[in-house]
């Protein structure tokens, strides 16, 4: 569960990238073991977040990191180094690298990729310093002469020392148009053309694909910076960074149709006509095409200004010649502020009867598995809140108000105590010292923009200055102070500071674009009118949030406007900026020294250092707080927490999801899916998809947002008085630090201790940092629960790119711990009913631990049987016998409590509203769906797909067949399985058994057993490699024999990813809702960027890597099981939508009233019935043949015969027994599962 | 032919990848080598580690050294043991590694990890004062995964005088890479092999080359047979170096002791991790505030950059920071103690 709070923990900080990522968050990478870290690594790539902190020495690279001799190539003989220069000098077009590869001898390939890889880096360090301090001056005449010779020049330094590979590379690169064309028509709006440009691509590797990755970031910063220019306002300044690139023919083929339509829409804002001419014949000039998006600027621009109908006639005209319609302008182009109207008017001058085009019909996904939910016969009313339509205006005002201030201040729990003197001191110091920085960090910013305008006009285009100038100054120091207050005393690395800073200032002037481009008020009219759908004197009916969302954007006319042009900075952008935002925080605090010391000479010193810390080989640099400032904060004790708007859950119903890239919060930006930075290719297979496939995975998320909250105001105030008093760990409340343990007091300096006292020194530091960020992680909880402790709240879902939804906000969310869940409520309350009271008696027990045996009935007798205890820790939870603390999940046992008593004292319980949600917990949900994908009977009974009177237990199931294999070897005298009589249990295999379903390995699997006989005092120390060795072969064996399925489909899967990723190619499919999922896993490659401080070494992934293959094929079982059990969960919240049930889920964990508890059962096993009724392994295989080896490739590859094999190759499953008849005689006939049998399980969910 | 044998054997996933001397002229060589400079009357004991096949340790012992041999693969343990049993207390044969000496953690530990007192009990040589002649000499050739961690364990081993150096100024006679000798022989100024190691060794040891020998010379326990040497980009490597590294005599003579080391090797670490910083820079980053005056003291040119302060620099800016009050703040002390354990 802890691993899951981790991932959950790590994936809301991946996508908040505004939201303030404590450093107890991040902080993991440093204290995290080797071992802890490959173990995440294996089950989530996510994690890899982490890894991405190491900067890397340039130092200890040239000593001892693995590295390639130049001179080693350079030696080896000639009918190795044919091949190689063949592949560096390879021509885009012919591309034979691939194939000389694949001829030369298997060793010397290494090499060659490692130098392609190390020339690459250098080559891109090369060009951004290019970008960066372009020193030629801004030809404002359109002067040629200058660029040319520039480029002259590049070309003879690239001749003369063309002797090395290194400059074959670099000239290879900067001479392959097709790469850069291919690249481009990958931008392209249009969806055929995309599609198109993707195919031609695949086949493409080696060298271009690296080479267009590193171009596509140079192309992307291009636009971004224009953008700025755009947002800005400057349309000259955007026409001097165009010009630079256009005038040089080695630059211009970084520019594509969508930076001339930048400069050409800021052109257009100012009415300037002639601008734009003079831009479309620049683009006539490079050959380039004129596209939609042009044209709308030149219309937007004749809105502006006077022109007369010929001219406007002449430019409709052109549009339509070129093959576009002028409806098509008002349906594909995302206009800002008034350009539509703009754009309307003209074309009304040339015709006067000119209607906008009728909002294409809502398209209606075609899912067999949702033809009831979306059919419109059947169509239900849409479940109403609580609340009218004039108190969800209010609420939305409040969250408006809240997003647009974009920070939010709280008081922490911590408030409740008194304030000493010294604190009181200590805070006034504080306030003064803050004023101070708040004056020096302006000015250095300050000065900083005038050196760098300065520089600008001499010398071209600063790379930086445009980003510098979007916010007003005053709120770029209040991001930068913002970090001071929550710099953990042991440091953060430079990396996660400058990311947090660089993504701030995106966040911020996200939001300054929503508020200038009208896209607020075009929101705020719409949810005005949305409301009436949720509130309960709001008169629509029978609409879906997104459909009803969607109509109402229809009618009013906006067309596509209402989402943002997409507009993200790359990632090295946002890198650079905060590191010089970091930079200039570093130059411009300072902190007197004396605070510690009264008797120091009261100096001010740097506030911030920067330092080394080291790894082996790697060094991370470190942003450490002088240890003063630490002091002093600690000594003031402050009570405030800030928060990014977007880590509070919503005060009004979220925004309905409608698109990839709309919905959720009013303003903070928010995408469907999560992805870890810079990679875009879950975005893009998002938006090609077609809309109506997603709207099942759409409506689900809403169902989930819509779910209202509330807190349960006694736990929480229990909860914080331990909290405030000093902790519990067994409560799993985190002490203060001041309950830290205390290293022995030091005799002298600290230079004098012995080993063992430095040893100990060090073992008291990391438990206190441990400690320290644990209590921050729960402050951050507490303290944002207390703030809403009144109020009614909703958590915004978004999900992870196997479909699996988490709450956006990401400290205080119903995924959190047993503290966060205990002190949430339903907002909405139900009566109990009938059969209430005693769900909530047998959740109690569920939440024990205790029973897992028994049957239901048991276990409310059991309830029944102690209920003394069950009021007892309800009414006296402090003071009395404290039943409750000694359960599994003690605080929702004691929540439980109190709602039993509430209701059992009522006069008829039955009538008692209840907000209490009730769980259901899948039983090893993993192989659930295995189990049910191979039709294994004895499988099937084992995870309790089948009826029976008590709760099956699989590890307890395989440990018995475990222990009949080891009887058996035993009797035959083997060695092994004699030591290990007795100790076979079902503690040593669950471990095991629960991760096989996640693709646990043999080796893996030996360390777990490992540790578990290790933990056996008895078990001879001698037999643990070997025993465990034995074990895990027959836990396997074990597994197989009763999930006999399992293994052959889990086989199946990886190794049909093995093949597509050694193809070159990620694995993708589409879940049977018809979600498109692509697995992210690339090889690793990191640039290296060049900033004053310290080189910062930056691992960035993204679509046009090679696939990282071992984490591609170990990885797809498991996500693709995934990818299961969250469309499970996604039919399930929508059948219960249409049953008026109010549902949330904690991926295989389900929550509703207590009331419809035995409604939601019922939907959750005929989803599931109906989900596996489906030709899933089929589906996919056909998916994937259809994919990767579409036939008509005039050539088709080895590879491509073998993975066809493979594809088609699909394992036994329930629908293809036909085929296996065979093999299923010869291994005796175990009968067959019979699916509908689940409908009837009672523990199949319990 | 046995030893080639004997080297076969060592295969396997478990076994370390190891170089020998398996060839008697090579031996020979390295003998003379161990054996100049020091004076026959006085001729400490040899520590030789990992002698594996033993051509070398027969050598030694024709030439009358006594010798004590480390070795942690059983595989020539018993052969070693017969050679040990066939003499006169001349050699003495110990199952041990010399890099897995002084384990971290507590607890009984197994061969070939052990502690040093235990080492220095069974050779049965006792600790002298660090101004004393050398006690003895250790030879080896390093393993080279672990080249570089090695060398700075040892470092602060030597600087700490814990471990073996407890016992006093212990020679150290290595097969080291020769991109590494390269490094630890690098001048000031030197932008590629100029590094935290060079100003640590240079400033705690002598560094004596005796020998470069091609990395074919030796045998190797590889499944191919083959020399695997590491690869490099900017330093020449073709030999292997056969380097001396005798600690100096006054290396605690001044106001650097034991005791205070931990900071010294901190400050050198934070200095060269980005060589091309400004020394001033560094020193104010760490609130030092008075970096400028002290560079005026020490000579030193305000823009000078932290590879270009030679390792004697280093010493001397050190010692100028010792007995001004700047140490006294216990920050600089924790992070130097923190970092240290993640080598």
């Amino acid at each position: 569960m802890s691993l899951l709070r981790l991932r959950a923990a790590l994936a809301g900080t991946a996508r908040l990238r505004g939201a303030g990522i404590p450093w107890s968050v991040l902080r993991n990478y440093s204290s995290a073991s080797a071992k802890e870290r490959a173990r995440r690594n294996g089950i989530c790539e996510r994690t890899e977040l982490l890894e991405v902190l190491k900067a890397r020495v340039k130092q200890l690279q040239a000593g001892s990191s693995p590295e390639l001799g130049l001179s080693k190539v350079e030696l080896g003989d000639a009918e190795q180094q044919e091949p190689l220069q063949q592949a560096l000098a390879a021509g885009p077009q012919q591309d034979p690298a691939p194939r000389a590869r694949q001829e030369s001898p298997a060793w010397p390939r290494g090499w060659v990729e490692k130098m392609k890889k190390e020339m690459q880096q250098r080559q891109l360090k090369v060009e951004q310093r290019l970008s960066i301090a372009a020193p030629e001056p801004a030809p404002e005449s359109q002067g040629e002469a200058k660029p040319k010779s520039k480029a002259k020049a590049k070309k003879t330094k690239a001749k003369k020392s063309q002797k090395t590979p290194k400059a074959e590379v670099a000239a290879a690169w900067s001479q392959s148009p097709a790469s850069s064309q291919s690249a481009c028509s990958h931008l392209e709006p249009r969806a055929a053309a995309a599609k198109k440009a993707t195919k031609v691509q695949r086949p493409q590797q080696g060298l271009k694909d690296k080479d267009s990755n590193q171009f596509k970031v140079l192309q992307q910063t291009i636009q971004s910076s224009l953008e700025c220019f755009l947002f800005l306002q400057q349309p000259e300044e955007a026409e001097r960074l165009l010009l630079l690139y256009h005038n040089s023919p080695a630059k211009r083929r970084f520019l594509d149709i969508n930076c001339y339509n930048i400069v050409m829409q800021s052109w257009a804002r100012k009415g300037h006509l002639h601008r734009i001419q003079c831009l479309l014949s620049m683009l006539e000039s490079v050959g380039l095409q004129p596209n939609l998006d042009s044209y709308a600027a030149v219309l937007e621009c004749m809105g502006r200004t006077l022109v007369s109908p010929k001219t406007v006639r002449r430019y409709v005209q052109q549009l339509r010649t070129d093959g576009f319609h002028v409806d098509e302008l008002f349906q594909k182009c995302l206009f800002e502020d008034d350009g539509k109207e703009k754009v309307l008017k003209v074309i009304r001058i040339v015709q006067p009867n000119y209607q906008l085009p009728p909002p294409p019909e809502p398209e209606i996904c075609k899912s067999s598995l949702l033809q009831d939910f979306y059919s419109r016969d059947k169509a239900v009313s849409y479940p109403k809140l609580e609340f009218s339509v004039e108190e969800l205006q209010e609420r939305f005002q409040q969250q408006l108000e809240l997003e647009l201030n974009n920070t939010v201040t709280i008081q922490s729990v911590e408030a409740s105590k008194p304030l000493t003197p010294q604190a009181t001191q200590a805070r006034a110091l504080l306030a003064s010292l803050r004023g101070q920085w708040q004056d020096s960090v302006l000015q250095a910013l300050q000065h900083s923009k005038r050196q760098m305008s300065k520089f600008k006009k001499a010398s071209g285009h600063n790379l930086l200055y445009p980003y510098l100038c979007l916010l007003p100054e005053e709120e770029y120091v209040s991001i930068m102070l913002q970090i001071l207050s929550s710099l953990s005393p042991q440091g953060v690395s430079l990396v996660v500071l400058a990311r947090e800073l660089g993504s701030k200032v995106y966040d911020r002037y996200i939001t300054l674009r929503k508020l200038r481009s009208r896209q607020l008020e075009k929101v705020q009219e719409i949810y005005g009118d949305y409301i009436h759908l949720l509130a309960k004197d709001g008169q629509p009916k029978e609409y879906l949030p997104r459909e009803y969302w969607e109509k109402l954007v229809a009618e009013a006319g906006f067309g596509p406007s209402l989402n943002l042009k997409e507009c993200s900075w790359p990632f090295m952008v946002q890198m650079r900026l905060g590191m010089h935002l970091l930079e200039l925080l570093v130059q411009a605090t300072k902190v007197p020294r004396n605070i510690l010391n009264p008797r120091l000479e009261p100096k001010l010193v740097p506030l911030l250092y920067h330092i080394y810390s080291f790894q082996s080989s790697w060094q991370v640099g470190l942003l450490k707080p002088h240890p003063a400032f630490s002091q002093l904060l600690a000594e003031a004790a402050e009570t405030e927490l800030t928060f990014n708007s977007s880590a509070i859950p919503m005060l009004c119903p979220p925004v309905p999801w409608t698109s990839p890239r709309f919905g959720a919060f009013l303003l903070n930006d928010t995408r469907l899916m999560r992805f870890v930075d810079g990679a875009a290719q879950h975005q893009q297979l998002l938006e090609r998809c077609p809309p109506a496939d997603l709207h099942p995975v759409l409506d689900a998320l809403n169902q989930l947002g819509n779910c209202a909250w509330r807190i349960n105001r006694p736990v929480l105030d229990i909860i914080v008085s331990i909290f405030n008093a000093r902790g519990d760990e067994k409560l799993d409340i985190p002490p203060p630090l001041s309950e830290a343990p205390r290293p022995p007091a030091a005799p002298g300096s600290p230079s004098a201790l012995s080993k063992s006292q430095k040893q100990e020194l060090l073992l008291c530091k990391k438990k206190a940092a441990e400690m320290h960020s644990l209590r921050m992680d729960a402050l951050y909880k507490l303290s944002i629960a207390n703030h809403l402790r009144d109020k009614v709240f909703w958590f915004p879902h978004n999900m992870d790119f196997r479909g699996r939804t988490y709450p956006c906000p990401p400290y205080f969310n119903h995924l959190g711990n047993d503290v966060t869940r205990a002190i949430l409520l339903f907002a909405e309350g139900r009566p109990l009913g009938p059969k209430g009271l005693d769900w909530l008696k047998i959740h109690l027990i569920n939440l024990t631990g205790l029973k897992k045996k028994n049957s239901l009935q048991e276990r409310l007798d059991y309830a029944n049987e102690i209920m003394e205890d069950i009021l007892d820790s309800a009414d006296r939870p402090l003071t009395g016998r404290k039943w409750w603390m000694t359960t599994d999940e003690p605080w929702q046992a004691l929540a439980c409590c109190m709602e039993i008593a509430k209701a059992s004292r009522s006069p008829d319980p039955a009538a008692y509203i209840s907000h209490f949600p009730v769980h259901q917990d899948g039983s090893c949900n993993g192989l659930q769906h295995y189990a049910a994908l191979g039709r294994d009977l004895i499988g099937a009974i084992s995870v309790n797909l089948m009826p029976c009177s008590v709760p099956q237990d699989v590890y307890s199931a395989v440990a018995q067949q475990v222990e009949e294999f080891r009887r058996k070897d035993a009797r035959q005298g083997v060695k092994i399985a004699q030591v290990l009589q007795g100790f076979i249990s079902r503690k040593v295999v669950k471990q095991t058994v629960m991760t096989v379903v996640y693709g646990v390995t043999r080796y893996g699997g030996r360390l777990q057993m490992e540790k578990r006989l290790k933990e056996i005092d008895e078990f001879p120390e001698e037999y643990l490699w070997e025993a465990s060795h034995y074990l895990v072969k027959q836990v396997f064996n074990g597994i197989k024999e009763m999930f006999s399925a399992t293994r052959d489909i889990q086989n199946w899967l990886t190794e049909s990813a093995k093949l597509i990723a050694q193809s070159g190619q990620t694995v993708e499919w589409v879940t049977p809702l018809g979600l498109p999922i692509v697995q992210p896993y690339y090889r690793s490659k990191s640039t290296v960027l060049n900033c004053g401080m310290q080189h910062l070494s930056v691992k960035n992934s993204s679509g046009d890597q090679k696939p990282n293959t071992v984490k591609q094929k170990n990885a797809f079982p498991p996500n693709f099981i995934h990818s299961l059990d969250s469309t499970h969960m996604m039919l399930t919240a929508l059948h219960c939508l249409r049953q008026g049930l109010t549902f949330v889920s904690v991926h295989d964990c389900y929550w509703t009233h207590a009331l419809t508890v035995d409604v939601m059962n019922q939907i959750c096993r005929q989803q599931f019935v109906a989900l596996h009724s489906e030709r899933i392994l089929q589906d996919l295989s056909e998916f994937m043949l259809e994919k990767y080896c579409s036939p008509g490739r005039e050539t088709r590859a080895q590879w491509q015969k073998k993975l066809t094999e493979q594809l088609s190759s699909v394992p036994k499953t329930g629908r293809t027994q036909g085929r296996n008849c065979q093999a299923q005689e010869q291994f005796g006939d175990k009968g067959e599962f019979n699916l509908e049998e689940v409908m009837n399980s009672t523990y199949f969910f319990s | 032919s046995e030893t080639e044998w004997l080297v076969q054997h060592l295969q396997g996933p478990a076994v370390p990848f190891r170089r020998f001397i398996a060839c008697p002229r090579l031996a020979r060589t390295v003998q003379q080598c161990l054996q100049g400079g020091a004076s026959p009357d006085h001729q400490p004991v040899l520590l030789e580690y990992a002698p594996g096949p033993g051509i070398l340790t027969r050598t030694l012992l024709n030439a009358g050294v006594r010798v004590v041999a480390l070795e942690s693969s059983s595989a020539f343990l018993q052969n070693l043991q017969s050679l040990e049993n066939s003499l006169d207390g001349q050699l003495k044969v110990i199952h041990g590694d010399l890099f897995r000496l002084d384990p971290l953690g507590t607890g009984p530990v197994k061969p070939p990890a052990m502690y040093s007192d235990q080492l220095f009990e069974t050779m049965g040589v006792a600790a002298v004062p660090w101004r004393a002649d050398v006690p003895v000499k250790v030879f080896g050739i390093l393993q080279q995964r672990k080249e570089r961690n090695i060398l700075w364990r040892l470092l602060f081993a030597l600087y700490e005088c814990s471990s073996i150096f407890r016992y006093g100024r212990i020679e150290l006679n290595f097969f080291i890479s020769e991109k590494e000798y390269k490094v630890l022989t690098a001048k000031p100024k030197d932008a590629r092999a100029y590094q935290a190691l060079t100003v640590l060794w240079q400033v705690g040891c002598e560094i004596q080359l005796l020998h470069m020998e091609p990395w074919s010379s030796f045998v190797t326990n590889s499944k191919n047979g083959g020399l695997a040497v590491p690869k490099t980009m900017w330093l020449p490597n073709d030999h292997l170096c056969l380097v001396r590294l005798t600690p100096r005599q006054d290396l605690f003579a001044g106001s650097l002791k034991p005791t205070n080391s931990l900071p010294f090797i901190f400050t050198v670490k934070q200095c060269l991790a980005k060589p091309k910083s400004k020394l001033i820079d560094r020193l104010n980053s760490w609130s030092l505030d008075k970096g400028g005056k002290l560079l005026k003291e020490l000579e030193i040119p305000q823009n000078a950059r932290t590879r270009d302060l030679c390792p004697e620099g280093y010493r001397r800016l050190f010692e100028a920071l010792q007995t001004s009050d700047m140490f006294t703040e216990t920050w600089f002390h924790d992070d130097a103690l923190e970092s240290i354990r993640n080598i």
